[in-house]
């Protein structure tokens, strides 16, 4: 997993490539941190260039939410396609994150 | 030994460590009885207090089977046996991995490759040096004592987790167990479990409702290991304790998503299937968050996937499932796994669709009963056995009678 985000004001984009399985689990704390160092309100975390993600990965998202919304805070996922789409439908992840 | 000593202080910072003393236990070997006092005296001064000497390589190998010392300082040229031979051999024959310092006046950086070719762990250069012996040789005694130590808690540690592993296994049903369940309930059953890496977070059960119809259970948490085991066996206690509206999968399924939200930390959640099969009516009911599509291969051949979407258990408190039924008739199998027997995260097109796993299951199934298909989809499925440790591995195949 790689990934960069776009901070612009109000709103921050996190884009995450690659795969996001149990192994990213540090690398992500850095994604975690981020979201709640930065002044962004808004966080967008897209998924275009996601390949795989597994439940691991899934928890992670979960968990970068739940920290978000404990600093009042709002977490949107993007660009759910392929596989992290059909995880994704399969898992009802759209009921606690909110997908644009 | 004068000389030592104005050798060693010529060097104060060796002066100041000259009092620790250590007890491992060196064995100094050179034909040359002054190298070996030389040796000997440089590292009792530096706080050795157990040094042994052997003056070739034949001796050197009886003292080293007899007391297997922590650390050798060797020399090459020897009558009888040289060093390179003592190397082999206390690699190859005895197996042993001590550290083996090899004081040598070679100067040609091929001989000195060889030393390291024939097993030597580090070279002192020839004539010795005291502080730079000392230094060689309190690193390596330093490193092996944390070898051992590493050693010797990875051997406990793996212990413990054999340990853990047996108890988890323990609270599975045997096949035996299961059946007497399910057969006077009108269906037969065969299951498998195989935890990755000793400890996982599979877990499935199966219990009895009433005279015509009891309740699977099949539930992967997230994450392996020791986190994913302990959180197993609080949600095996969970189950048990959720005698309430087994009858109804749904319901049974949202009570144990909310009781499994307050257990687990955030990041961690379950997927889960619950089918309740009723023998009068030979309907499989079932509800499921987010399990892998459980597959209905058909008497007649056919096969389809059942919908087994759903939100994930331990996520929010208080999802709703919903119930799905399916009509089975005698004959007709029902497959449950968990995701490591599908996905393949090195080669994202080599996952098994459901399809894939229908088709092989019929294949192994084909005029067979269903006594050995786990063993036998494992075999088909895992061409390399090392990629089954991946992930824990459950696979229940229930046929109605």
């Amino acid at each position: 997993m790689e990934y960069r985000i776009d901070s612009q004001g109000e709103r921050a984009v996190i884009k995450i490539q690659g795969v996001l399985t149990f192994d990213d689990h540090e690398k992500f704390k850095g994604v975690v941190k981020s979201i709640t160092g930065d002044d962004a309100k808004q966080i967008e975390i897209n998924l275009t260039e996601t390949k795989m993600i597994d439940s691991a990965g899934i928890g992670m998202l979960l968990l970068a939410n739940d920290k978000a919304k404990k600093v009042g805070k709002s977490v949107q996922l993007s660009g759910v396609n392929g596989h992290v789409a059909k995880v994704v439908e399969l898992s009802k992840v759209d009921q606690l994150i909110p997908i644009i | 030994m004068p000389v030592v000593k104005e050798m060693l202080l010529e060097d104060p910072a060796y002066e100041a460590e000259m009092q620790h003393s250590d007890d491992s236990r060196i064995l100094v070997v050179d034909d040359l009885r002054s190298s070996r006092m030389l040796i000997g005296a440089v590292l009792a001064a530096a706080g050795f207090t157990h040094i042994d000497y052997a003056s070739d390589g034949v001796e050197a190998m009886a003292k080293i089977r007899e007391s297997r010392p922590d650390l050798l300082v060797l020399d090459i040229m020897m009558p009888n046996m040289d060093g390179f031979e003592v190397c082999r051999r206390v690699r190859n024959d005895l197996g042993l991995d001590i550290p083996i310092l090899v004081q040598s006046g070679i100067q040609e950086a091929e001989e000195r490759v060889r030393v390291f070719d024939e097993g030597a762990t580090d070279l002192v250069s020839k004539p010795i040096n005291a502080a730079e012996l000392i230094s060689r040789v309190r690193v390596h005694v330093e490193h092996r004592r944390l070898l051992l130590n590493l050693r010797q808690y990875q051997n406990r540690m793996e212990e413990e987790l054999r340990t853990a592993e047996a108890m988890q296994i323990s609270l599975l049903k045997t096949d035996e167990e299961a059946l007497a369940i399910t057969e006077p309930r009108g269906a037969k059953l065969v299951s498998h479990y195989q935890p990755s890496n000793k400890l996982g977070g599979d877990l499935w059960q199966i219990f009895p409702i009433d005279e015509d119809r009891f309740g699977l259970l099949e539930v992967d948490l997230s994450g392996h290991g020791v986190t994913a085991a302990i959180n197993a066996f609080r949600l095996h206690m969970l189950i048990e304790s959720l005698t309430e509206n087994r009858g109804d999968p749904a319901k049974w399924l949202g009570d144990l998503a909310s009781n499994l939200y307050k257990l687990l930390p955030v990041e961690h959640f379950a997927t889960a299937f619950y089918a309740v099969y009723d023998k009068r009516t030979q309907i499989l009911e079932f509800a499921s968050g987010a399990a892998p599509a459980p597959i209905v291969l058909r008497q007649d051949g056919g096969h389809e996937a059942l919908d087994a979407s759903g939100m994930l258990l331990g996520c929010a408190d208080d999802t709703v499932y919903e119930s799905r039924r399916v009509q089975l008739n005698e004959g007709d199998r029902v497959l449950l796994y968990s995701d490591a027997l599908v996905e393949d995260f090195k080669d994202m097109d080599k996952s098994l669709s459901e399809d894939d796993v229908a088709d092989i299951s019929k294949k192994i199934l084909a005029g067979r009963d269903i006594t050995d298909f786990p063993a036998r989809i494992i075999e088909k499925v895992f061409v390399d056995p090392s990629e089954i440790m991946r992930d824990d591995l459950t696979i229940i195949l229930m046929e109605v009678s």
